[in-house]
């Protein structure tokens, strides 16, 4: 017998940006949909009934008349459903397939990653944040989008703002402002750059989107664009650093991958589960309806916590520990159904055929610095916020 | 309702029915023969539904578009010539009677 939705009134939000985990396990405990009242939604945080709402998107809505998305970056593809979603995540596919990705990116990533570690390879000891992860995830998605001449770092402030701007819910006019900065910011290198890619055909998003088979209107390709910038900057970044993290924290996979490469490809799918980069996203209940135990209705707002399912317990064995070695079996650190993460093999190929193993082939002896010692901040988007660490120069 | 045979890694046949115009992938699902994993549910984003379709009829079954034809490049198990992403393939009447073999990895 389903019964009401329960409450969980003791967490604040400083406990979830600092360590969500032992918040999921306690919900999961409870039921299919908790109340969270420091967050106020109802977390849903058992990986069956997360693929229950991604296969039933008529009961379990992306679209949403509340979203700030929307009126952040305008009516964007992650909140749509069906027809209208279909036809505008189509128009963005080409860049992405993982036969392009490896052909025309896998090259930029090299060598954008080799650019880096340049700068700083003779230093001997770095935050990988500052240094390495944001430049690299900036710079990739700058060359993905088909910018030009935008600086990374202005990049980088846009996404935060955008993001910022979705989670504004107590309407603070300052983030409000940051967003609209960023919003006319790109708007501003779109149009630089559109007349190009509407007249040639190249493997970028923007090219793809000005010869889509349905066409798009200007405030559909902002919108879209919007959604990547924010979306395909911090999980990237991030999904560097907990790779680096989990493979330092733990010797013998490290060795084990750098006797064989073809492995850091596994310890990014690992990582990715492990601390998924986006933890939560919304999801509406369209109808009055059950998840698992749990009584839910018209209008009540989901927080879907693949971060939590990634460590479901009768999913995963010792779901809490980075283990490149365990079986093969589905995770959800992309998502699930039609809203798959569309920048997957992007990342794929980034992180770990790229980044991750230049970073150990050209640091010799990296480890952990110890002190201070890496910090990982957030539960909606968690990762590593500082990464120091040393290696050895010269020798 | 339209019958066919999945051939599982392991050998195991199960024989399913299914309305015509579903997806292979969504019959696999709805009938719990576990080979497929499906982790986009139909997007053609992940090559997680990869299957061996009988050789004389693959031609006949619905057109592969470019972008699945790069995604079964990079399925688990490699391509040949009678591979389908089974979310992009609806069922239809020649499949009947036909297997569909699963590899042996997603």
């Amino acid at each position: 017998m389903a019964s009401a939705v329960q409450t969980v009134s003791d967490v604040t939000i400083e406990e979830m940006m600092a360590d969500p985990y032992p918040v999921f396990d306690r919900v999961r405990d409870i039921g299919s949909a908790v109340w969270l009242d420091c967050a106020a939604i109802h977390l849903v945080t058992r990986f069956d009934d997360i693929m229950t709402v991604e296969r039933n998107h008529a009961v379990f809505a992306s679209t949403n008349p509340k979203s700030l998305m929307n009126k952040v970056m305008g009516h964007s593809l992650m909140r749509k459903d069906d027809e209208a979603h279909r036809n505008e995540r189509m128009a963005v596919e080409p860049s992405f397939r993982p036969g392009i990705v490896k052909t025309e990116w896998r090259p930029v990533f090299e060598e954008i990653a080799d650019d880096l570690i340049d700068a700083f390879a003779d230093r001997g000891e770095a935050d990988l944040f500052d240094s390495f992860a944001a430049p690299m995830a900036s710079r990739a998605l700058s060359a993905l989008l088909g910018f030009e001449g935008v600086a990374w770092q202005d990049l980088a402030r846009w996404s935060q703002a955008l993001m910022d701007g979705v989670g504004n819910y107590h309407a603070d006019p300052e983030i409000d402002a940051r967003a609209r900065e960023a919003s006319e910011g790109i708007d501003a290198a779109i149009e630089a750059v559109l007349g190009k890619h509407r007249a040639e055909r190249n493997a970028t998003i923007l090219s793809s989107m000005a010869h889509a088979e349905h066409p798009h209107s200007i405030d559909q390709i902002r919108a879209n664009i919007k959604v990547i910038v924010g979306g395909g900057l911090n999980e990237p970044r991030d999904s560097i650093l907990t790779t680096v993290l989990g493979l330092l924290q733990n010797d013998d996979q490290r060795r084990q991958a750098e006797a064989n490469p073809k492995l850091f490809a596994k310890a990014f799918e690992e990582a990715v589960r492990w601390v998924s980069p986006i933890g939560m996203y919304p999801r509406r209940v369209a109808c009055d309806t059950t998840l698992g135990d749990t009584v839910l209705k018209e209008g009540d707002q989901l927080g879907i916590c693949v971060g939590a399912a990634n460590r479901d317990p009768s999913r995963f064995d010792g779901a809490n520990d980075f283990d490149i070695n365990r079986p093969k079996v589905q995770h959800l650190g992309f998502g699930a159904g039609p809203h798959f993460c569309a920048g997957t093999w992007v990342a794929r190929q980034m992180v770990g055929e790229v980044a991750v193993p230049k970073l150990f082939r050209r640091l010799p002896g990296l480890v952990l610095k110890g002190d201070p010692p890496p910090v990982e901040r957030g539960w909606v988007f968690r990762g590593p916020v500082s990464l120091p660490v040393r290696w050895t120069v010269g020798g | 309702m339209i019958r066919f045979t999945f051939v599982k890694p392991d050998g195991a046949e199960v024989a399913v029915e299914a309305e015509a115009g579903t997806s292979v992938m969504q019959a696999a699902l709805d009938n719990g023969v576990d080979g497929i994993t499906a982790e986009c549910n139909g997007s053609a984003a992940c090559a997680t539904c990869h299957a061996f379709f009988d050789p004389e009829i693959v031609d006949q079954l619905a057109d592969m578009s470019e972008h699945e034809d790069d995604m079964l490049d990079f399925a688990a198990v490699e391509r040949r010539p009678e591979s389908r992403l089974s979310c992009q393939v609806p069922v239809c009447d020649v499949l009947a009677e036909r297997k569909v073999t699963l590899p042996d990895a997603q």
